[in-house]
């Protein structure tokens, strides 16, 4: 997936632990690594908009879009399947 | 009737399914024990070390070699076929029973249950094109005073299973979309 999460980069900004988003977003430590990680495969608005209350920021600066040639590949096998 | 818990339709089921299995077991064990049998007993007959003289009408027709051993060989693959597809199902019930019963393994039970009815369906069909290929080299056991009659009409070509094994490969393919689903939503913050 080309999608990024900076969630460590600002994390670090902000001085911030994982575990005190956790308890300001909402959301448990588990789901925050696993979208840290970039494990995740989608993220609701609400969760979205949570972080970005919690973490002053736009999603933009949460979110970036950095294709790599597996990303390619991968998009270009999916697209074949259906 | 509940759906799932003690007494309900799923518990009774559970407890069917477990004892189809046995009697599967068990009749297969009988099946290879009689195959055995009759095998010992073809071959001190046909060595000429016994002879057995018996009328071939009634049951005894169907003793006859060219029948009875793809009979043996073909139920023995039907009542495997059957103890496979009732040991998935148990599987299966046991994820339906625990809440989650869209996991990817799920849709391998349901697609491993069609790829082994369709074996079934086409060894019944292999059965009858292997008797009738044996009768016509080996021939059957001539006895001027009696005519053997084999009878091999059936009442027409069954259409039920070749339909049940339809909707099993998209019910395969239903648990396969669905338990992706599942994992994506799993993965969604």
């Amino acid at each position: 997936m080309a999608i990024r999460v900076t969630l460590d980069r600002i994390l670090l900004d902000r001085r911030m632990s994982l575990t005190d988003l956790s308890e300001k977003v909402g959301v448990t430590l588990a789901n925050l690594s696993i979208l840290k990680t970039g494990k995740a495969k989608a993220i609701r608005f609400s969760t979205l908009n949570a972080l970005c209350r919690v973490l002053d920021c736009q999603p933009g600066e949460l979110l970036t879009y950095e294709p790599s040639e597996d990303d390619a590949l991968e998009e270009a096998a999916d697209q074949a399947a259906e | 009737m509940k759906a799932l818990g003690k007494g309900s339709i799923a518990s009774l089921l559970k407890v069917g399914l477990l004892i189809a299995e046995i009697v599967f077991w068990i009749c297969l064990g009988v099946l290879a024990l009689a195959a055995v049998g009759y095998s010992a007993v073809l071959g001190l007959v046909l060595s000429g070390t016994i002879e057995i003289d018996f009328p071939l009408d009634g049951p005894w027709e169907n003793l006859m070699w060219q029948l009875a051993l793809p009979a043996f060989i073909v139920g023995a693959f039907w009542l495997g076929g059957a103890i496979v597809i009732v040991r998935r199902l148990r599987r299966l019930f046991e994820s339906f029973t625990s809440g989650e019963p869209f996991k990817r393994e799920n849709a391998n039970h349901l697609r491993v249950i069609w790829m082994t009815m369709l074996a079934m369906e086409l060894a019944k069909i292999a059965f009858a094109g292997i008797v009738i290929t044996l009768i016509a080299i080996y021939g059957m056991p001539a006895d001027p005073d009696h005519d053997v009659n084999l009878n091999m009409s059936s009442d027409g070509f069954d259409l039920m299973p070749w339909f049940s094994i339809l909707v099993l490969i998209v019910l395969a393919e239903v648990f396969r979309e669905g338990a992706r689903l599942r994992e994506e939503q799993e993965l969604t913050i």
